[in-house]
C-alpha cells in the first residue's frame, strides 16, 4: 500500500503530464466525433440517394476498420506517401473519424424515433428539409440519444490509450505509466495509476451525461 | 415586342389582377392519387373561394385526409391539377416550402415540437421561413396566444398542456404564418369530449372573421352551424356537395342520405 503512493509522489509529473495530454486528445476527438458524426447522419438521411451513399460509405469505413489499423494508416502510411503528418493530428482524426461513424449511426438511430408528423408539421410551417432537419428533427434525435452518445463518449476515453502505446507514441497517461513501469518495475502501481485516471475522466464523462439528460429529457 | 405600350399595359396587368382575385383561391381538377393498388382519389374537381369555410365528411378511408395533404403538397398527386391563386401548384422543394407559408395545416395528432417552448413552437415558422424578425414574432404569438384565450401558457412545453390547449397552441401556430388558406385534418378526433367545444370555438370565430379553411372533420354540429358547404366524400370521390342545412335535410344521392342517417342517428 506504501509503495502505491510511493509510486504515484515520486512520479507525479509523468502521471499528471500524461493525463493532460490524454484530456486534450479525447477534448479534440469529441469534437471532431459530434461535428462529423451530425454531418454524416444528416447525410445519411437526406432525401437524396447519392448523399446517403457518400454517409454509408464514411460510417462503414470508419465502423469496420480496426482503431489500431486507422492510426498505423494515418500515420505511417501518410509519412509513407510523403505527408509529413504530425502525430497529434493522425491520433485526434482517427479517433474523431471512428467515433463519428458511431456517433452518425446513433444520431440516425434518433431520427427515426422523430415521428413523421413532427417533420410533416415542420414541412407545414414553410420549412425547407434543411432546416426541418436543423430545427425540428436533429434537436429531438440529439435528446434522445444523448445517453447513447455519452457511452459513445466513455468508450471513445478508454479508446484513446491505444494512442500513446501505438507507434504514434503521444505522451499520454498510458504511455507515461508504461514509462514508469519500466522504470521502476512497479507494474501494478504504474498501471493502477493509469486506470485510476481513466476512470477520473470517465467518471466525470458520466456526470456530465446524466446532468445533460436531466436538462433536455424530452417530455412528451 | 415590350415597347412601351403605356395605359394599355397597366390596364391588362389590372385585368390580370382582377381576374387572379374572382378565381377561386383553389381549384382542383380531375385530381388523381394511388398509393400502390389503392386507389384514393379517383378524379377529384374541387373549387374553394376566398372566404369560404368547407366541411369535408365521408366514411373513414373515403380519401378526406388525402385530399386535403394533397393541397398543400404533402402527397404529391398522380395525376390532374391543383391551382392555388390560379398557378398550378409547382412540386420542387423551394416552391413547396413557399407555398406552405400560405396554406397552413392543422393536425389530428396536433404534431406540436415537444422540445421547444409554446412561444417557440408559434415563432419557428414566421421566423425561419419568412424571416419575420424576433421581437416581432414574439409580439404577435402573444396576441395570438391571447386570442385563443391562453396567454399564460406562453413558456410552457407542449407536455405541461391539455390537449384542447395543445391544438389551440397548433392553431396559434398555423394563424402565425398569416395564411391564405387553413387546413384542419380531424382537428377534435384526438381529444376528451370536453375539449372539443373550445377548439371548435376557435375555429368558429376564424370561420365568421373570413378565414378561408377546409375541415376534416366528423363534427357535423359544426359542419351545420359553421361551414358554407359541405363537400361529401365516399371511395375517393366526391359524391355530393352544398350548403349544409340541404345536405342534412335533402341530400340527393343514397350514399350521402345513408350518411347523414347514421350520423344523425347514432
Amino acid at each position: 500500500m506504501a509503495e502505491l503512493w510511493e509510486v504515484l509522489s515520486e512520479h507525479l509529473p509523468e502521471f499528471s503530464s500524461g493525463l493532460w495530454v490524454t484530456i486534450r486528445l479525447v477534448a479534440f476527438s469529441f469534437v471532431i466525433a459530434m461535428v462529423v458524426g451530425t454531418l454524416v447522419a444528416a447525410l445519411r438521411v437526406a432525401p437524396l440517394g447519392p448523399l446517403n451513399w457518400i454517409g454509408g460509405v464514411f460510417v462503414e469505413t470508419f465502423r469496420n476498420t480496426p482503431l489500431l489499423v486507422l492510426l498505423f494508416v494515418s500515420f505511417a502510411g501518410l509519412r509513407r506517401a510523403g505527408v509529413p503528418i504530425d502525430p497529434w493530428v493522425a491520433g485526434t482524426a482517427s479517433l474523431g473519424l471512428y467515433t463519428a461513424a458511431y456517433v452518425a449511426e446513433a444520431l440516425r438511430s434518433g431520427v427515426f424515433a422523430v415521428g413523421r408528423g413532427q417533420i410533416e408539421a415542420s414541412l407545414s410551417l414553410g420549412l425547407d428539409y434543411p432546416r426541418t432537419l436543423r430545427y425540428v428533427v436533429l434537436p429531438q434525435a440529439f435528446r434522445t440519444v444523448i445517453p447513447h452518445l455519452g457511452s459513445l463518449t466513455i468508450a471513445m476515453i478508454k479508446n484513446s490509450a491505444i494512442i500513446g502505446v501505438s507507434l504514434l507514441a503521444l505522451p499520454d497517461l498510458l504511455h507515461q505509466a508504461r514509462l514508469v513501469n519500466s522504470r521502476t518495475f512497479a507494474t501494478n502501481e504504474s498501471f493502477f495509476w493509469a486506470a485510476a485516471g481513466y476512470l477520473l475522466l470517465t467518471g466525470l464523462a458520466t456526470l456530465a451525461v446524466r446532468r445533460l439528460e436531466a436538462r433536455y429529457a424530452i417530455r412528451r | 415586342m415590350g415597347g412601351p405600350q403605356g395605359p394599355a399595359d397597366e390596364l391588362d396587368a389590372a385585368r390580370s389582377g382582377i381576374a387572379t382575385l374572382a378565381r377561386p383561391l383553389v381549384e382542383l381538377r380531375d385530381v388523381r392519387k394511388s398509393f400502390g393498388d389503392n386507389v384514393v382519389l379517383t378524379g377529384i374537381n374541387l373549387e374553394i373561394e376566398r372566404g369560404a369555410a368547407l366541411v369535408i365528411a365521408g366514411p373513414s378511408g373515403s380519401g378526406k385526409s388525402t385530399l386535403l395533404r394533397c393541397i398543400n403538397g404533402l402527397e404529391p398527386i398522380d395525376s390532374g391539377e391543383i391551382r392555388f391563386e390560379g398557378r398550378p401548384i409547382d412540386y420542387s422543394g423551394k416552391a413547396l416550402a413557399s407555398l406552405r407559408t400560405e396554406i397552413v395545416m392543422v393536425f389530428q395528432q396536433f404534431n406540436l415540437f415537444p422540445h421547444m417552448t409554446v412561444l417557440d413552437n408559434i415563432v419557428l415558422g414566421p421566423v425561419k421561413a419568412k424571416g419575420v424578425p424576433r421581437e416581432e414574432a414574439d409580439r404577435r404569438a402573444r396576441a395570438l396566444l391571447e386570442r385563443v384565450g391562453i396567454p399564460e401558457k406562453t413558456d410552457d412545453y407542449p407536455a405541461d398542456l391539455s390537449g384542447g390547449q395543445q391544438q389551440r397552441v397548433a392553431i396559434a401556430r398555423a394563424l402565425a404564418m398569416e395564411p391564405k388558406l387553413m387546413l384542419f385534418d380531424e382537428p377534435t378526433s384526438a381529444l376528451d369530449p370536453e375539449m372539443i367545444r373550445e377548439v371548435l370555438d376557435v375555429m368558429r370565430d376564424l370561420a365568421r372573421e373570413g378565414m378561408t379553411m377546409v375541415v376534416v372533420t366528423h363534427e357535423m354540429g359544426f359542419a351545420r352551424e359553421v361551414c358554407d358547404r359541405i363537400v361529401f366524400i365516399d371511395n375517393g370521390e366526391i359524391v355530393e356537395q352544398g350548403p349544409p342545412d340541404e345536405f342534412f335535410r335533402a341530400a340527393q344521392s343514397p350514399r350521402a342520405r345513408e350518411f347523414v342517417d347514421k350520423i344523425i342517428h347514432h
